[in-house]
């Protein structure tokens, strides 16, 4: 490439072509957002999907509003060949339970920073006399893609709590780095797709993070009411029926015994929830054993001056980590 | 991705406690409670606060579901659903504020989550139908009558804040009517299933005679006839949702 300040390094067709392919992977990137807000427990991961979707939503229309102006139908995606959308079909397989690591890795930690990667080359490129229309939806996306994988890198950072969890985050990310790089990027031209860094303080993205620091608290939780749940709990623990069974309303021993034989071998137990019905209480407590973790919910009430277990169901079991 | 989810697939830090809402009402009412909460007393208000919470979540997640659900239903009406996402992701955190104003906090009651499975639906038509016109236009009667309660305590922050929701309701209530009809034109056996699906949705949120024409200070979830005009509601539907109030039975 020259030089002269017309001289360009995309045709119109190899622009087009280009967009078609952001379009691409902002649509997709959009509907898998909003299909795992709904499958994501965490807070603040859920509510970062649910800030993003309508950028991507804007961020595909925009490309998708430019492309009748480079002689191509309008709203057209296409991605740049069958590994690319192999690459975006593995991302989208974070969605069991337990795996928002792996969501929040596979779109902000590879996804985005590919994508603002692109865009930034792209507009690099881009011819600033006769491509300004294109120069500008880059502009924003750019912009708006930093504050994305700023604000996902944060988010991450407060999922990943042990080196287990990094461990996990690392190999997911490393197994995406070679699907993306058996498509050869986005624009499906380089050996070694690009990964944008963003350094955290240049950009403004703490209206991305809601709910950050929010957790359990015991508020409705008195202490007589604290005492007599992890009673109960260490009764369990320690397999003394006996024990257990006289916090239990009489009415209620039957069917609070029937749903407790499901539970297997006990070592410890925390209270992970409290819930208040008018003067009653709904209690959560996680019950971890050696190879299983149990999630109870139970409802406790006042009778004759002290704490009675009504009801007692078994909302989760887990094997442990 | 499964395409839709099941119901019980919806996702939840542990220290939300999930129950049906019935048991929870039979639960209040054997304490000489009414059914749900009331807005008679901060502390009933902080109660209704917190179901409007975790019924914006439901809404955010119901209607991130749609954007996913849908891939082959026209692109603008993928844009308006993803609107709506990033407009239900701001009211949660405009709840989760204000609970925090009134001096509540996440999980204080129990969550029902009877609105998401509304949300659930296998059409498009219907979903909006019950989403956008049926709880949406639900959620206009409750906010307006926070406001005016709002109003009343002399509490500026909750009456400024829910006013903006308000007018976002109103907006979701406009596309949820565009939408019906235009993803039901020349299918008339489609628009009436959904619009039937819409019908249920208003009986159900009757609530079993909560909902009523009334006084904002007189009943516990009172109609806001001008916010529905305003959302494109016709006299007719609003007469009618008025009229299947009078027959719901009562708790």
């Amino acid at each position: 490439m020259t030089a002269h300040p017309l001289a360009g390094h995309f045709s119109v067709d190899d622009a087009a072509r280009r967009i078609r392919h952001y379009r691409y992977a902002e649509e997709r990137t959009m509907r898998i957002l909003g299909g795992w807000i709904a499958l994501t427990p965490e807070l603040p991961a859920k509510l970062l999907f649910g800030r993003h979707v309508w950028d991507c939503a804007q961020h595909a229309d925009l490309w998708g509003r430019r492309l009748p102006e480079l002689r191509s139908p309008a709203q057209q995606s296409e991605p740049p060949n069958e590994a690319f959308v192999d690459f975006m079909a593995l991302v989208e397989t974070a969605e069991e339970p337990g795996r928002t690591i792996e969501r929040v890795v596979g779109i902000y930690r590879v996804l985005k920073r590919h994508l603002l990667a692109e865009y930034e080359r792209h507009l690099a490129h881009a011819n600033p006399v006769y491509e300004p229309p294109t120069r500008r939806i880059l502009q924003r996306c750019i912009e708006e893609e930093r504050r994305h994988v700023a604000a996902g890198a944060v988010v991450l950072d407060r999922l990943v709590t042990d080196d287990a969890a990094r461990a996990r985050a690392q190999a997911w990310e490393r197994r995406l780095v070679e699907r993306l790089a058996a498509a050869r990027g986005l624009g499906g031209d380089v050996e070694t797709p690009a990964l944008a860094d963003v350094a955290p303080d240049s950009v403004r993205f703490q209206g991305d993070l809601v709910a950050l620091d929010s957790t359990f608290e015991p508020v409705g939780l008195s202490e007589d009411l604290a005492q007599a749940v992890d009673a109960h709990a260490r009764a369990l623990i320690d397999a003394e029926r006996s024990r257990w069974a006289a916090d239990v309303a009489p009415e209620a021993r039957e069917a609070v015994a029937g749903e407790y034989a499901a539970l297997g071998k006990l070592a410890t137990s925390e209270i992970v929830a409290v819930a208040r019905i008018g003067a009653h209480r709904v209690v959560r407590v996680r019950l971890d054993g050696p190879e299983r973790s149990w999630l109870v919910q139970q409802q406790w009430r006042r009778a004759d001056g002290q704490w009675r277990l009504f009801t007692a169901t078994i909302v989760r079991s887990d094997p442990r980590p | 991705m499964e395409r839709p989810i099941a119901y019980d697939k919806l996702a939840r830090e542990d220290r939300f406690v999930r129950m049906r809402a019935r048991e929870t009402s039979e639960l209040r009412m054997a304490q000489g409670l009414p059914p749900m909460a009331d807005l008679a007393s901060r502390e009933s208000i902080r109660e209704r606060m917190h179901g409007i919470f975790v019924g914006e979540l439901q809404a955010m997640e119901g209607a991130g579901r749609t954007v996913y659900d849908f891939p082959d239903a026209p692109w603008e009406f993928t844009m308006d659903m993803a609107r709506q996402v990033w407009d239900e992701s701001r009211h949660v955190e405009i709840y989760m504020d204000l609970l925090e104003h009134m001096g509540g906090h996440i999980g204080e009651f129990p969550e029902s989550t009877i609105l998401w499975r509304c949300a659930c639906a296998e059409d498009a038509a219907a979903r909006v139908a019950g989403v956008n016109r049926g709880l949406e236009g639900l959620a206009c009667d409750v906010f307006n009558q926070l406001i005016h309660i709002a109003r009343k305590i002399g509490d500026p922050i909750i009456e400024q804040a829910v006013d903006y929701v308000l007018a976002d309701e109103i907006t979701h209530v406009r596309m949820g009517s565009r939408w019906l009809n235009e993803l039901t034109k020349g299918d008339p056996h489609r628009r009436r299933q959904a619009i039937e699906f819409q019908d249920t949705i208003d009986e159900r949120f009757n609530l079993g005679g909560v909902r009523q024409d009334g006084a904002h200070d007189e009943v516990s979830i009172s109609i806001a006839r001008e916010a529905r005009k305003l959302a494109g509601f016709t006299d007719e539907e609003i007469e009618r949702l008025v009229k299947s109030t009078q027959r719901s039975p009562v708790y």
